[in-house]
């Protein structure tokens, strides 16, 4: 088990721990940090397999969900910022 | 590996429909669409995960919180 390998498996673990938190965690918000912390580590594994295997169009992947992804939780968290102002 | 991503995909989905709150669904959608492209990049296919990622994780989300916010967060109003 090389070095990449590593990296990745620490990774991927991160991911799935930040996931069993979007699935059990009580409050929305717990949930939204949840998905913030498993969409970076998912984003490090898309990019880190894209250098090893030296494919540039993999790294586009990892552009497109990193920009629609923070579109996504800009979009939460303008709910939240409107619900308080209202309430 | 593959079988590894359906198998979250599941729980993912079915967790997103025992949720109350519309906007924690709408949470658990986007982490099911991640698993989709991750499981679509696996599968060689990164233009599919391109259009995944771009659609699962920026529209959807966007129309949905849209939506739940127009709707008043989906309470029922006397």
């Amino acid at each position: 088990m090389s070095f990449f390998d590593i990296v990745v498996l620490f990774f991927l673990a991160n991911s799935a721990v930040s996931l069993t938190r979007v699935i059990i965690g009580p409050s929305v918000v717990d949930r939204m940090i949840g998905l913030n912390m498993t969409t970076a580590g998912v984003l490090a594994v898309l990019v880190l397999i894209a250098v090893k295997q030296q494919v540039p169009v993999y790294l586009d992947v990892a552009l497109v969900y990193d920009i629609f992804g923070f579109i996504g939780l800009l979009a939460i968290t303008k709910y939240f910022s409107d619900r308080e102002k209202s309430a | 590996m593959t079988e590894l991503l359906l198998g979250l995909q599941v729980i993912v989905a079915i967790a997103c429909l025992w949720m109350k709150k519309p906007l924690a669904a709408v949470i658990l959608l986007g982490a099911f669409s991640l698993l989709g492209a991750l499981l679509f990049y696996h599968l060689d296919a990164p233009d599919v995960a391109l259009t995944e990622a771009a659609v699962g994780a920026g529209v959807t989300a966007l129309i949905f919180v849209w939506f739940i916010h127009r709707t008043r967060g989906g309470e029922h109003q006397e």
